[in-house]
């Protein structure tokens, strides 16, 4: 194990996975570094390259947690009205939509392989409000359930799956303004 | 009969938890006859898939470009070179 290797060998590739969850540049720079003190003190022993990084990469994931653990703060009445408009930009006083969405004429999945939609995702992830983000991050990027998130962001189920719905709302909004919506087939 | 807001929220907790059978049944029914509700949900779970594989192993992409900027660099570098020597001297 040479500690000292890991910032040239797996520094960048951790920044920006860091990058993709986290608020901004200085948060993701703070996770790479607890990433690296805490694997100190693990003190494993790896044969190859690609199990250090699967190791490593875990370690952030942990820390993440730790790091929503920490900022995260009962959702407040406030917090939940505030996320209400994008609703009612979509929907009317009926319930009904305002307008139908735009068909998309690339697939997101797809899209993950170009540099442009990649920097749009990571700006739109990061724009999302403080508590919705958390709780996408953990939930759509990480893939931790509804008990576990209930438990880490110390809210209701119910006010979980309204957080998460909102939250999923701005972010295919602000994905189809900045990227989808721009990307017409010239007929 | 329920709205197209309504139908758009349990759309998005389906995805969080199982929904009970007669809610999913009514689901099914609203989105026969809404041409929008379909898009939507078309988009949302063309979403899902591109989310659950973004940074980790299955993504199709990466932008390598994007690298730790040099001063943050050398101050994690510094870090980590301090905390290795405080443990192999406490180790002594």
């Amino acid at each position: 194990m040479d500690p000292e290797r890991w910032v040239d060998d797996h520094g960048d590739m951790l920044y920006r996975y860091a990058l993709s969850r986290v608020h901004d540049d200085a948060a993701a720079q703070d996770l790479v570094q607890e990433t690296f003190l805490a694997a100190l003190k693990g003190g494993q022993q790896f044969a190859g390259r690609s199990t250090e990084r699967t190791w490593l990469t875990g370690i952030l994931r942990h820390k993440l947690v730790d790091l929503v653990r920490k900022e995260s703060r009962q959702q407040s009445v406030e917090d939940m009205e505030a996320t209400l408009a994008v609703e009612d930009e979509l929907f009317d006083t009926g319930g009904r939509w305002r307008s139908r969405p735009p068909e998309w004429e690339t697939d997101p999945f797809e899209a993950l392989k170009n540099k442009e939609f990649r920097a749009v995702l990571q700006h739109c992830v990061q724009a999302l409000p403080d508590g919705g983000r958390e709780a996408f991050v953990l939930r759509e990027l990480e893939g931790f359930d509804t008990d576990f998130l209930c438990k880490e962001l110390d809210v209701s189920a119910t006010n979980l799956w309204v957080i998460l719905h909102r939250a999923r709302l701005m972010l295919r909004a602000c994905l189809s303004a900045n990227w989808f919506e721009q990307r017409k087939v010239s007929s | 009969m329920r709205s197209c807001r309504d139908v758009a929220r349990l759309l998005s907790e389906s995805l969080d938890h199982t929904l009970p059978w007669h809610v999913r049944l009514g689901l099914r029914m609203h989105l026969a006859m809404c041409g929008i509700c379909r898009v939507s949900r078309r988009q949302t779970l063309a979403l899902r898939k591109a989310f659950r594989c973004y940074g980790r192993e299955d993504d199709p992409g990466e932008d390598t470009s994007v690298e730790l900027p040099p001063e943050a660099r050398e101050r994690i570098r510094q870090r980590v070179r301090e905390a290795a020597q405080r443990d192999r001297s406490a180790s002594r």
